[in-house]
């Protein structure tokens, strides 16, 4: 059980904006966070970083809180958050070195993973440009390379479709393939919901702080039997019982 | 779309307003009011001296109208979203850019009044000029502005295949013909130009507007490269949040890193190094005060006097530096990477006491080359090493610990 999430109440201010939400990710596995506009992804994602302190419930990660000890917690998490956060000052040479020295990786075996990754990207020769000049989806490629440096047990990816182009997509998706082959395990929030089905091993479906429901597309489709094949139909039928 | 104007120009006096009370300060006051004084009186000493008929008095002339000609731009108040919000309007944003340049006009044109008004005395000792030709100048140079200001205005518009109408060889060459003319000839033949070159542009302006397109990313970009000019002034005297420094790439100072290996321990000295040279903000700031301490120095004599100085600067220093540890607590890694707290407080140490030991030295070394003492030395050494020990490796880290409880 690599990241467990046990009736966690939480939100920015002390209005909760999760109410009681629990679901896990276990080794290896690609969990779909799933839900509306507003519907409390990001603030689960928030809180899984430590970013936020829940107001009540645990958040494990192989067996260590972020209270037990934040270093070893944090050691294990890689983020790739929505908007590309860059340091301005920094050139993308020394973004991954950042990365290298922060995690406390080795430098030669990290450079090697670095070079292909940043080839994959087709960045490999804008080492010494300030990626705060990058367009959107080149920053957002910068972010994942950062990520994808670190021998992260989980990687947390933030809504990543939107802004890369098509090929991008497909190698970003050959990485979380390969990694979770490693043992890694992936949470991902997203509203691309075809392409969620195809790679996704489960889903979480949040809804208005809470989890509708969860459980892998059969899993999802035996509970919702009238609801419809794809996830599509499934999300929208279960957004629908709340608007009617 | 004047009325959009008119709303925005309310937000933006009553911003001004509110900064200009921060600006004029009592000290600021009394010291603007010390210069004025003595400004005053020298001109006047030197106008005493003057002899008529000197080759270089009309040069001076024409180069302080022309310089003068330029200040005050085209304020349009055109803010980002408008070219996604007011794209549908275009045709309609005519009347609120003449808006905009009927606004302009009248801190531009009370400057232009000033200057000819100061200039008045000077024109009448070194040139022997008479008043109805200085009043003749002063319509030229009237002119002149609304000229410029009506090239701001058609230069909103594209205009495919030809040159921007406001670069500056034609905004400094408009002037300087016109001015020469009015200074070496006669200011009333320099008023028939002006009121041709205004007349011509005014007169294409009309028959090209509605065909044309605004030039939104170009008006957007000068009218923020405008406001961020009054912004950094006033952060000159507050903290304006608008102000953000910006970022040159330096790399003739990569040297400076050299000596930081990329060890886990070190990821935040690696970071805040890089920020520290790179970003305009901070270093600014340390080399400004720097300097001026320097220069102060240089002319101050007595045994404690430049030891009080020194320590005045070296405390400015170090307390304005605090602010840069939460330079990137926006940067969402700066929470995520394990890295223990501590680590990045001994960083920010280390930055700060070698940031203030090189302040330091350079103005020990002043000292002694001032005031050529050895007691001064000794007593400024002890003291300058005493206070960079203190601020960096006391008083900043008891300081920041605090803060960060407190954001906890």
């Amino acid at each position: 059980m690599a990241l467990e999430v046990s009736h966690v109440v939480g939100g920015y201010s002390q209005i909760p904006v999760l109410k009681d939400i629990s679901f896990d990710v276990r080794d290896g596995e690609l969990v779909g966070l799933i839900g509306l506009n507003g519907a409390g992804k990001s603030t689960t994602i928030n809180h899984v970083i430590g970013l936020l302190t829940p107001h009540k419930g645990t958040i494990t990660l192989n067996g260590v809180t972020i209270d037990q000890d934040s270093q070893a917690y944090k050691q294990q998490i890689a983020y790739i958050p929505e908007t590309p956060v860059l340091y301005q000052e920094l050139t993308l040479r020394e973004h991954l070195e950042m990365t290298m020295m922060a995690y406390d990786l080795d430098q030669k075996v990290a450079w090697e993973t670095a070079h292909k990754l940043l080839k994959i990207f087709r960045l490999d020769n804008k080492l010494d440009w300030f990626p705060a000049n990058f367009s959107k989806g080149m920053k957002q490629k910068v972010m994942i390379v950062c990520a994808f440096l670190t021998q992260a047990k989980l990687y947390i990816i933030d809504e990543p479709f939107l802004g890369l182009d098509p090929l991008a997509v497909n190698d970003l998706l050959n990485l979380i393939e390969e990694r979770k082959k490693t043992g890694a395990s992936i949470l991902m929030s997203t509203h691309v919901l075809d392409t969620a089905q195809r790679y996704c091993d489960r889903f979480v479906l949040l809804h208005d702080g809470q989890v509708k429901t969860e459980g892998t597309l059969s899993e999802l489709q035996a509970a919702l039997p009238e609801a419809g094949e794809s996830l599509n139909d499934i999300y929208l039928s279960m957004t629908k019982v709340d608007r009617a | 779309m004047t009325g959009l104007f008119k709303s925005r120009l309310q937000r933006h006096l009553r911003e001004m307003a509110k900064y200009l009370r921060l600006v004029f300060n009592d000290f600021f006051v009394f010291a603007l009011m010390f210069l004025l004084g003595g400004l005053g009186y020298g001109y006047s000493n030197v106008l005493k001296q003057l002899k008529m008929g000197l080759w270089w008095e009309p040069v001076v002339v024409v180069l302080v109208l022309l310089v003068t000609l330029q200040v005050g731009r085209f304020a349009t108040l055109i803010e980002d979203a408008d070219r996604v919000f007011l794209l549908p309007k275009e045709r309609a944003m005519h009347a609120y850019l003449v808006a905009a340049r009927r606004y302009s006009q009248g801190l531009a044109q009370t400057t232009q009044v000033i200057v000819v008004f100061l200039l008045a005395p000077f024109l009448r000792v070194a040139l022997g000029w008479s008043v109805p030709q200085i009043v003749g100048l002063l319509v030229v140079q009237v002119i002149l502005k609304d000229t410029l200001l009506r090239l701001d205005l058609a230069s909103a518009y594209q205009v495919t295949g030809q040159r921007r109408m406001n670069e500056w060889p034609i905004k400094w060459l408009l002037g300087l013909v016109t001015l020469a003319v009015g200074v070496w000839l006669t200011p009333y033949a320099a008023i028939v130009l002006a009121i041709l070159a205004d007349g011509a542009i005014a007169v294409w302006l009309q028959r090209h507007w509605q065909k044309q397109q605004i030039r939104w990313r170009e008006q957007i970009k000068i009218e923020d490269n405008r406001m961020l000019g009054i912004y950094r002034f006033f952060n000159l005297f507050t903290e304006v949040p608008m102000v953000e420094g910006t970022i040159k790439r330096r790399r003739y100072l990569d040297w400076l890193f050299k000596s930081i290996k990329a060890t886990h321990q070190q990821t935040y000295t690696y970071l805040f190094s890089r920020g520290m040279v790179r970003g305009t903000d901070f270093s600014g700031l340390v080399v400004r005060l720097t300097v001026i301490g320097m220069l102060l120095l240089y002319f101050v004599r007595g045994d404690w006097l430049p030891v009080l100085l020194a320590a005045l600067f070296i405390y400015l220093i170090g307390f304005q530096l605090l602010p840069f540890f939460q330079q990137y607590d926006d940067v969402v890694f700066t929470h995520i990477y394990p890295i223990a707290p501590e680590l990045r407080l001994r960083s920010f140490e280390h930055l700060v006491t070698l940031i203030l030991g090189v302040a330091a030295l350079l103005m020990w070394v002043i000292i002694v080359v001032a005031n050529l003492s050895l007691v001064t030395a000794g007593i400024a050494l002890v003291v300058e090493l005493v206070e960079v020990w203190y601020l960096a490796r006391i008083y900043t880290p008891q300081r920041l610990a605090r803060a960060m409880k407190n954001k906890a």
